[in-house]
């Protein structure tokens, strides 16, 4: 069986490796050519002294602009980040979905169905064979995007946990690959036909990878808050690395005044016509700075369950479709 | 006597059509038996139901008393061949026989591979590349190679040029003829089968028809040409299968169980071909003269 396997994805595999050999081709240099520049830019240095909290604020300043002379030149780099999100899918479309789908149209399912093994011995080995497969390059991919992305993660104030690259590195990938070759499977086994079950498993990878990163993932952990005040005479301290789902201004009644923004003032500052710092937006005094967010060094944590949650969908869809083989004929 | 396959009242219905129906039939061993009817008359979900690709939806179907659905033990005894022969078209010959012999455990390669090479089929080309007829071949020669007991073609000459046909059944009686293969065969023509086959079982509109030995068959059945019958009872007759016409004189195709004396009668043997032709028009066919929107 495992020897049949072989015989009959072994040109898909070598072409899968040859573009992943393409595309390493192509990140590596890239790659490589940002860490020179992070180097050069002081900017690994920075990283730890940002991540103290005694950081005086000379240096932070400097660091800000450094990071921030980064984030310009690598900027266009995150489009290359958003496109390389799609290489799970991509897995599940032509590994997962032809799995099944193509067989039954090409009807030689009545051939290698009929023969001594059975149908059901032949989805399992075929399908554990397609998860190994799939296990084994989402954690090339997953290997390599940390190491890539990492320049750009740290040089970006939301940090790992951020949209995007929370989703392209760690073991989180492996999650979406899983699930992605499972779905596509899966719509094989119902719609039966290639071009139909791909398009299934677009459409749903989709659906259900926004919904969990969107509705879910936030609320994995009870988020933390922070508050600090609208005066103060250190500038504005961004936070790095944590991910910020909200942040406003707030009366001392805890009544948000302005959401989405921040106020910072000079200690006793006033307005050019008198005002109370923020007293125009109908600030009171006592108002402070809120933050709603998940602290960084959740990453791990809620890596293991993001991956958990797509591999728990992905073994439930790898059983439906073992209980849906039994039905083609 | 053993029965390799049997089916007790076994139905199969896809949405609210049956496919098959009431199909009550039981082959026995040794027999090679063409199974005949039809477009869509229900052949290959009979033969998929056997092979245990389907689920009956009603009754059951046995294989050497063995129930086939979703039950693996009965697969090594059965050799298929699908219809249009599917094999995986990038495989070559060779590697067909191979995946043959890693996906069986009961496997004779040897027995493979000396039929391929007599037909003068080449090991090494995909055999996609290769004709209909050779395709077929090598679908059989993988079929065989199983040693089933029960060897069930799902109209293996249909795609086939008229040679092709000959050479392939006369391959394939040459193999089965000193094993004690039961075969089972299915076409729409029953001329392609009827010089092979020495049992016979008709299907027409998911239903079965006629079944029998080929022999019983011909010596219980009669032509009778007479002046025109009104339909009263004929001495020795069984049942009138199937009555034509004309103004002055009526032929009849009957079932017979002892002599026919009454002297009006002139009586001819009939040939299989006869027979099924006469039972195939006896299955009425239903109009859709309402979803046409036309005139009955």
């Amino acid at each position: 069986m495992i020897w049949l396997a072989w015989r009959q994805h072994r040109k898909q595999l070598l072409f899968t490796l040859l573009g992943f050999a393409a595309l390493a081709a192509l990140m590596v240099p890239i790659g490589l050519s940002m860490r020179h520049s992070f180097t050069e830019l002081g900017l690994p240095d920075c990283v730890s002294q940002l991540a103290r909290s005694d950081v005086d604020g000379a240096a932070a300043n400097g660091c800000e602009s450094a990071f921030r002379q980064f984030t310009n030149r690598y900027q266009s780099l995150n489009l290359v980040a958003v496109l390389l999100v799609v290489l799970p899918v991509l897995v599940g479309l032509f590994w997962g979905a032809p799995l099944v789908a193509r067989e039954v149209e090409h009807g030689t399912h009545r051939f290698a169905w009929t023969q001594g093994v059975g149908r059901t011995r032949w989805a399992l080995v075929k399908f554990g064979l397609a998860v190994v497969v799939t296990v084994t390059l989402a954690i090339g991919y997953g290997l390599g995007m940390a190491w890539w992305v990492s320049p750009l993660t740290q040089a970006a104030h939301e940090g790992r946990l951020g949209f995007i690259v929370f989703d392209l590195q760690g073991i989180a990938p492996i999650g979406y690959t899983l699930f992605a070759v499972a779905l596509g499977i899966f719509a094989g086994t119902l719609w039966r036909r290639m071009l139909p079950a791909m398009g299934v498993t677009l459409a749903a990878f989709i659906g259900v990878r926004a919904a969990v990163a969107i509705l879910a993932r936030p609320h994995y952990q009870a988020a933390r808050t922070r508050t600090f005040p609208i005066e103060g005479a250190e500038p504005l301290q961004e936070s790095r690395g944590n991910w910020v789902l909200a942040s406003g201004v707030r009366n001392p009644d805890g009544k948000m005044v302005a959401a989405d923004t921040r106020i910072m003032c000079p200690p006793g500052g006033k307005g050019p016509d008198g005002h109370r710092c923020g007293e125009e937006l109908g600030l009171q005094p006592g108002a402070y700075n809120w933050e709603l967010y998940q602290p960084a060094d959740r990453f791990w944590l809620f890596q293991w369950i993001e991956t958990g949650i797509f591999v728990a969908l992905a073994a439930l869809l790898l059983y439906l479709a073992v209980r849906r083989i039994r039905r083609i004929a | 006597m053993e029965i390799a396959l049997e089916a007790e009242q076994l139905g199969k219905r896809y949405g609210r059509t049956w496919a098959l129906r009431d199909c009550s039939l039981r082959l026995p061993a040794g027999r090679i038996a063409a199974l005949v009817g039809p477009n869509g008359a229900g052949k290959s979900t009979l033969l998929h139901l056997a092979v245990g690709l389907l689920r009956p939806d009603a009754g059951a179907v046995r294989i050497f008393g063995e129930a086939p659905y979703a039950n693996p033990s009965v697969l090594p005894g059965i050799g298929f061949v699908a219809q249009d022969t599917p094999l995986y078209r990038d495989f070559t010959a060779a590697e067909l026989v191979e995946a043959g012999r890693r996906m069986n455990k009961r496997w004779d390669g040897a027995l493979a591979r000396n039929r391929l090479a007599q037909l003068g089929i080449p090991p090494k080309l995909p055999v996609g590349k290769l004709s209909g007829g050779q395709r077929a071949q090598v679908a059989l020669a993988l079929a065989l190679a199983k040693r089933p007991r029960l060897l069930l073609l799902d109209e293996p000459v249909a795609s086939l040029d008229p040679l092709a046909r000959r050479e392939f059944l006369q391959s394939l009686m040459g193999s089965v003829a000193d094993s004690e293969t039961t075969v089972l065969l299915s076409s729409h023509l029953l001329a392609d089968l009827e010089r092979v086959c020495d049992y016979l079982v008709v299907l027409q509109a998911a239903r079965v028809h006629l079944v029998g030995a080929v022999d019983d068959l011909v010596a219980t059945h009669r032509q009778l040409v007479g002046p025109r019958h009104g339909g009263e009872p004929i001495d020795g007759v069984d049942a009138v299968v199937r009555a034509s016409h004309t103004a002055r004189q009526s032929t009849l195709l009957v079932r017979t169980s002892g002599d026919i004396l009454a002297p009006e009668w002139t009586v001819h043997d009939v040939t299989l071909e006869d027979l099924v032709l006469a039972y195939l028009a006896e299955g009425e066919t239903t109009t859709s003269h309402a979803a046409w929107e036309v005139p009955a």
